[in-house]
C-alpha cells in the first residue's frame, strides 16, 4: 500500500517536471502554423524533425559544442582539485582565522556580479584573456565558494577517527586526504562534478559578456542567437534547448546512482 | 618535512596543468588583440549588432563581401543578441568596445562615440541626399552627427484579414479614426473563443506612445525639453494613453504580456488578435505563420493629422577605436544601396533602393512610408539629458493606466514625481 | 556511527582533547586552502573594492566619473521609493521562497529515497527542469499565459478560471515563487545525497526502541541532515536575494513593480541607466544585509548543526535522550 502511494506521488511529480520538456520538444517539432495555435496542440500534426537540423545550422553549433565542452571539461576538473583541497582544509584543521576565512568563502556568494562584471572585464581585459576562453577556466582552478561549502559540509559528517588512525600510523595530511577522505567523499565529489558540468554548461552571462568572436562562442550563446531585441525564433530556440540538453542529461542518468549510492561511513563503521 | 615538500609538488603540478590547459586553447584565441598593428598582419574589425537569426545571417554575409573587397581586412561580426546593452557597457567601461556598433540610444552614448561630421562632408560616395529626410535627425546629439542611418520602421496597424472576413467587417483605410477601431475592436472581440479585437501591451515603451500623444496635439515634453508640466500630463496625453487603458477595460483589447511572456506578436500569430501596433520587426514572422496579414497607416483623432514615430537604428563608431578609418569604410558598405538590398528585413534608408525596388507600391509597405511622412517631431529622449529618469516614472505610470488607474491621475504624479530631475 | 552513538561521554571528552593538538596543522591548511586565497585575492578582492570605491562616485559608464561622496547612499534611503519597493518585494520573495524550497527539496527527496524501480528515472525526470533554466524561462510563459497559457487551460478543463498569472499583481509573485522552486534540483540532489548519507542502523535501533516513523523523522533524520540543511539554507537565503533571470526575461518587473526584485533594481540602475555608482551602493547595501543574515544563521548553526566528525555534544545528547524516552 505505501508502495503504491510512493509510485503515485513519483509519477505525478514527474508528468509534473516532465511536462515544460515535452512541450518544448512538441514546440520544436511544429510547423509555424501550429506554434500559436490555442488550444494548444499537443501533438504536432506533421513532425518536423527537419527544424532540428535547420536550427543547428543556421549557426556553427558544431563550433559551439567543442569550445563548451573544452570549458566544461577543464573547469569541472579544476573545481574538483581546488575545492577538494580547500574543502579539506576547512573541514579538518583549526587555524588562525579560519572561522574569518571561511565567512569570506560564503561572502563570496552573495557578491551581485552587477558590479563586479565591468572590473573584471577590466581586469581580464588588462590580462588580454578577453575574447579567450580563460576568463571561463581559470577562476574554477581556485576553487568556488559553493563547492568549498558544500565538500566541507560532507567532509566534517565523515568520522574523524579514521583519518587520525592513519595519521597515528604516520601517513602525511596529503595521504589522509587521498588515501582516506577522497574514497569515502565520492558521492560529493561526483554532485560538484555534476553542478560544476551543468553550471558551466548553461552559463550565460560569462560567456556573453567575455566572448566576442562567434569562433569562441559557447552553445547557450549560440542559443541566444535566436532571441533578438526584436524577436524570438520559439521553434529554433526549443530545438537547440532540447538538443544541447541531451549532454548534460546522459551525464546526470549515469552519475546520479553514484551520487544516491550512499555515503560510505557505514560500510566502514558499521 | 616530506609532507610539505609532497603539498608543494602538488600545488606546482597543479599550477602547471592548469596553466598548460588553457595554454591549449590559445592558438584558438587567435585575433583576441587588435593591439599588434603591424602591418602585414589581417587587420580585424570588430561589429557588433544586436540582431539575430536571420538578419545576424545577412550581416555575416555583407562583413564577407567587405572582406572580398579589402584584402587583409577581417569583420569580426559580434552578436549580442539581447545582451548588447550589457556587452556595450562593459566593453566602453573597460576602454574596449566594438570599432563599429549598432545604436539608437545616442543621448546615453554620444560621449564615446565618434562624431561623423568630418566623415561624412568629407566623402561623396555616402551620397547623403539619397538618404530620407530626416533620418539623420536621430543620430545627432548637440549638432553634431554620431550615426549613420542604417535602418528605420515606422509603426503601423497589423490587421488579421480572415478575422475580418469573418466577421464581416470591411478592411480598415488609410485616414480612419480611432473611434472606428474603437468600434471595430469591440466587434472583433469574441470572448468564448479569446478572441480579441486589439492587444494592448502591459509594459510600454513609451517612445512608441508618442505617435499617438503626438496625433492628439500632446506631447511628453515642451519643444525646448525643458518642462514637462502641462506636456507629459497634459488632457491630450491623458486622453492617448486612457483610450488603451479603456479598450483593456472594456474587454476589446487584451493586455499582452512584457518582455519574455506571449507577446502580442504571438497571439496575433496564433489568429487570436485582430489588429495589432508595431513596427516592421514582426511582418515576416507573421506570414511564415500563415496570417493573412493587411497593414494600415495609424488611425487619427478627430480633426487632428496623425502623427508617426520613428525608430531608427544607425551605425556608429567608437571614440577608441583605433582604425576609423577601416570602421568608416565598413559603415559605408554597410548602407551602399548593394547592402541595403541584401538586408531584407530593414526598410531600405535610401530612396534611389526604394523606387528600384517599388517598395512603397507594394500595399503591405506603402503605409510604414507614408508613416514616414508623418514622423517629424522630435522624441522626447533627444530633448532631455534626464529623460531616462522621467520616463521611469512615466513608464510605471503608462502601466498603471493599463491596469485600470485613471491616466489623469497618475500623469499627474508622475509630474511630480520627476521634477527633481529636471532642476 | 552506532559505536559513538554509545560511547561514553567521559571517554569522548579524553579523546577529543588529544585529538585537538593533531588539528593544529601548522603550515599545512594554509598550503591547502592556497588556492581559494590566490584565486580570490586575483580575481574577487580587486573587483569587490572597486565596487566599493566607485559606489562613492558618480560613473554614467560613458562619460566623466565624479566624486560624490556618500551622495549615492544618501540618495538610495531617502529618495527612491524603488529602492524601498525593491527591498520589500525582495524580502518578500524571500520569506516564502527559503522555507518553501527548503520543505519541498527535502520532500521530493524524502520521496526520491523511497525503494522503488526506476528511481533512476525518476531522479532524472525530477532533476530535469534544473538545468534548463534558461529555456525553462521561456517554458514558463506558455505555462503562466492568461488566456492562452497551459495552466490556464488545465485549470479551465477543471472548471476553474485562472488568473492572468504573470499580469495580475495577486499572482504574480506567487507564480515566480513556483517557477524558482521548479528550478531547485540541485538541492534536492544535496538533501537525497545526505539522507542516503544516514547509517541503517540509527533507524533499526530506533525502530528497536518503539519509535514511529514521525518519531525516527524527527529524532534521526532531522538531527542527521542539519549540515545539509545549513547549507541549503544559507545557499537560499543568497539565491533569492539575488533572483533576477526569472523577473528579467519573464516579467520585466511588473506588473506594477510586484515582481520587481531589489537584484533587479540594481540590474536596471547599472544597464539600463547606466548609473554604475549607484547601483554599486545598491549592491553593497544588499551585500551587508545577506552577509548579515548568513552571519546570523551561521553563528545559530552551532547550536543546531551536528557534525558527526566534530562530534558535537548537543545532538548527541539529543539522540540519546530521545533514545532514553522511548526506553
Amino acid at each position: 500500500m505505501k508502495k503504491v502511494v510512493a509510485y503515485a506521488l513519483l509519477i505525478v511529480f514527474s508528468l509534473l517536471f516532465i511536462a515544460p520538456l515535452f512541450w518544448a520538444v512538441t514546440t520544436a517539432l511544429k510547423s509555424q502554423q501550429e506554434l500559436y495555435l490555442f488550444p494548444p496542440k499537443w501533438i504536432p500534426s506533421v513532425w518536423k524533425f527537419s527544424n532540428f537540423a535547420e536550427a543547428w545550422n543556421i549557426q556553427p553549433f558544431n563550433l559551439f559544442l567543442k569550445n563548451t565542452l573544452l570549458v566544461t571539461v577543464l573547469s569541472t576538473l579544476g573545481q574538483l582539485i581546488s575545492c577538494t583541497l580547500v574543502a579539506y582544509g576547512f573541514a579538518r584543521f583549526q587555524f588562525k582565522g579560519r572561522d574569518f576565512l571561511f565567512l569570506v568563502v560564503l561572502a563570496t556568494m552573495m557578491i551581485p556580479w552587477e558590479v563586479t562584471m565591468i572590473p573584471q572585464y577590466m581586469e581580464f581585459n588588462y590580462l588580454g584573456w578577453i575574447n579567450t576562453l580563460k576568463p571561463l577556466i581559470v577562476p574554477s582552478w581556485f576553487g568556488s565558494a559553493y563547492y568549498i561549502f558544500l565538500l566541507r559540509q560532507f567532509i566534517m559528517t565523515l568520522p574523524r577517527e579514521l583519518d587520525e588512525a592513519a595519521t597515528i600510523d604516520g601517513a602525511s595530511k596529503m595521504t589522509v586526504l587521498l588515501r582516506i577522505i577522497v574514497p569515502l567523499m565520492g558521492p560529493s565529489l561526483i554532485l560538484v562534478s555534476v553542478f560544476q558540468f551543468m553550471g558551466c554548461w548553461n552559463d550565460y552571462l560569462g560567456p556573453l559578456i567575455f566572448l566576442n568572436d562567434q569562433t569562441k562562442y559557447t552553445l547557450t550563446l549560440g542559443l541566444s542567437q535566436f532571441k533578438g531585441m526584436y524577436g524570438v525564433d520559439m521553434q529554433s530556440i526549443m530545438a537547440i534547448t532540447c538538443l544541447i540538453s541531451i549532454p548534460p542529461l546522459a551525464i546526470f542518468f549515469f552519475a546520479q546512482r553514484y551520487i544516491v549510492g550512499g555515503i560510505a561511513t557505514t560500510g566502514i563503521k558499521g | 618535512m616530506k609532507k610539505r615538500i609532497s603539498l608543494i609538488v602538488l600545488a606546482t603540478t597543479l599550477m602547471a596543468s592548469m596553466l598548460s590547459a588553457c595554454g591549449g586553447n590559445d592558438e584558438n584565441a587567435g585575433t583576441a588583440n587588435q593591439e599588434s598593428g603591424s602591418s602585414n598582419q589581417t587587420k580585424t574589425l570588430r561589429f557588433a549588432t544586436w540582431d539575430t537569426g536571420d538578419a545576424l545571417k545577412i550581416e555575416q554575409d555583407i562583413a564577407k563581401n567587405f572582406e572580398t573587397e579589402h584584402p587583409g581586412t577581417k569583420v569580426q561580426v559580434e552578436a549580442y543578441a539581447d545582451g548588447f546593452d550589457q556587452k556595450l557597457a562593459a566593453g566602453f567601461g573597460a576602454g574596449n568596445p566594438p570599432d563599429v556598433m549598432y545604436m539608437w540610444d545616442f543621448p546615453t552614448y554620444h560621449q564615446s562615440l565618434e562624431p561623423l561630421d568630418s566623415f561624412a562632408d568629407k566623402d561623396q560616395e555616402l551620397k547623403i541626399d539619397d538618404f530620407y529626410k530626416g533620418l539623420f535627425n536621430y543620430g545627432k546629439i548637440d549638432d553634431k552627427l554620431y550615426g549613420i542611418p542604417a535602418g528605420f520602421t515606422t509603426r503601423v496597424v497589423y490587421y488579421n484579414k480572415k478575422l475580418f472576413d469573418a466577421a464581416g467587417v470591411p478592411y480598415p483605410k488609410d485616414g480612419w479614426q480611432w473611434s472606428e477601431f474603437q468600434d471595430i475592436a469591440k466587434k472583433l472581440t469574441d470572448k468564448s473563443k479569446k478572441q480579441y479585437g486589439f492587444g494592448a501591451r502591459a509594459e510600454n515603451d513609451t517612445y512608441d506612445l508618442q505617435g499617438f500623444v503626438w496625433s492628439n496635439g500632446g506631447s511628453f515634453i515642451s519643444p525646448d525639453g525643458k518642462t514637462i508640466e502641462g506636456y507629459m500630463n497634459s488632457k491630450e496625453t491623458a486622453e492617448a494613453i486612457q483610450m488603451f487603458g479603456d479598450m483593456v477595460k472594456n474587454g476589446s483589447a487584451v493586455l499582452t504580456g512584457g518582455k519574455g511572456q506571449q507577446s502580442g506578436d504571438d497571439i496575433f500569430k496564433g489568429g487570436k488578435i485582430a489588429m495589432w501596433e508595431s513596427g516592421i520587426w514582426p511582418l515576416e514572422s507573421f506570414k511564415q505563420a500563415g496570417i493573412d496579414v493587411g497593414t494600415v497607416e495609424i488611425p487619427a483623432f478627430p480633426d487632428k493629422p496623425v502623427k508617426g514615430v520613428l525608430a531608427e537604428s544607425a551605425l556608429s563608431i567608437a571614440k577608441d577605436s583605433k582604425q576609423k578609418d577601416l570602421a568608416w569604410e565598413f559603415v559605408k558598405y554597410y548602407v551602399s544601396n548593394e547592402s541595403i538590398k541584401m538586408r531584407v528585413a530593414d526598410l531600405p534608408v535610401r530612396q534611389s533602393v526604394v523606387n528600384e525596388l517599388k517598395k512603397d507600391q507594394d500595399p503591405l509597405y506603402k503605409p510604414y512610408y507614408s508613416m514616414l511622412e508623418r514622423s517629424d517631431n522630435t522624441p522626447a529622449f533627444l530633448l532631455n539629458p534626464k529623460w531616462n529618469e522621467v520616463n521611469r516614472q512615466l513608464s510605471a505610470a503608462v502601466e498603471a493606466v493599463m491596469h485600470g488607474s485613471n491616466a489623469q491621475e497618475v500623469l499627474d504624479q508622475a509630474v511630480k514625481d520627476s521634477q527633481r530631475y529636471l532642476k | 556511527m552506532a559505536q559513538t552513538y554509545l560511547q561514553n561521554t567521559s571517554e569522548q571528552t579524553a579523546a577529543l582533547k588529544a585529538l585537538k593538538k593533531r588539528r593544529w596543522g601548522g603550515a599545512a591548511p594554509y598550503l591547502f586552502i592556497f588556492p581559494w586565497i590566490f584565486g580570490f585575492v586575483v580575481f574577487t578582492l580587486g573587483p569587490l573594492l572597486f565596487s566599493l570605491v566607485i559606489s562613492f562616485f558618480d560613473w554614467p559608464i560613458v562619460g566623466k566619473v565624479t566624486f560624490i561622496g556618500i551622495d549615492n547612499y544618501v540618495e538610495m534611503f531617502s529618495n527612491d521609493p524603488l529602492f524601498w519597493k525593491s527591498l520589500f518585494v525582495t524580502l518578500k520573495f524571500a520569506a516564502l521562497f527559503v522555507p518553501l524550497n527548503i520543505v519541498v527539496a527535502l520532500g521530493l527527496a524524502m520521496l526520491l529515497n523511497q525503494k522503488v524501480k526506476g528511481s533512476a528515472i525518476f531522479r532524472t525526470a525530477f532533476y530535469l527542469l534544473c538545468h534548463l533554466r534558461r529555456g525553462a524561462c521561456m517554458i514558463w510563459s506558455w505555462v503562466y499565459s492568461g488566456d492562452y497559457g497551459i495552466l490556464n487551460y488545465f485549470l479551465s478543463v477543471l472548471g476553474i478560471q485562472g488568473p492572468d498569472w504573470l499580469n495580475d499583481t495577486n499572482w504574480s509573485l506567487v507564480a515566480m515563487v513556483v517557477a524558482s522552486l521548479w528550478g531547485q534540483g540541485s538541492m534536492m540532489l544535496i538533501f537525497l545525497a545526505g539522507l542516503k548519507g544516514i547509517p541503517k542502523d540509527l533507524y533499526e535501533s530506533a525502530s528497536i526502541d518503539g519509535a514511529g516513523k514521525v518519531r525516527q523523522f524527527l529524532s534521526v533524520t532531522i538531527p542527521m541532515i542539519t549540515p545539509t540543511i545549513l547549507f541549503n539554507l544559507i545557499t537560499s537565503i543568497i539565491a533569492a536575494f539575488q533572483q533576477l533571470t526569472l523577473a528579467l526575461l519573464l516579467t520585466g518587473g511588473g506588473p506594477l513593480k510586484s515582481t520587481y526584485f531589489y537584484a533587479m533594481y540594481m540590474y536596471e540602475n547599472a544597464f539600463k541607466y547606466y548609473k554604475m555608482g549607484y547601483s554599486a551602493a545598491n549592491a553593497w547595501f544588499m551585500f551587508l544585509i545577506v552577509l548579515t543574515l548568513t552571519f546570523l544563521v551561521f553563528k545559530s548553526s552551532e547550536a543546531w548543526v551536528f557534525y558527526e566528525g566534530e562530534m558535537k555534544k548537543n545532538p548527541q545528547k539529543k539522540l540519546k535522550a530521545s533514545r532514553r524516552g522511548r526506553s
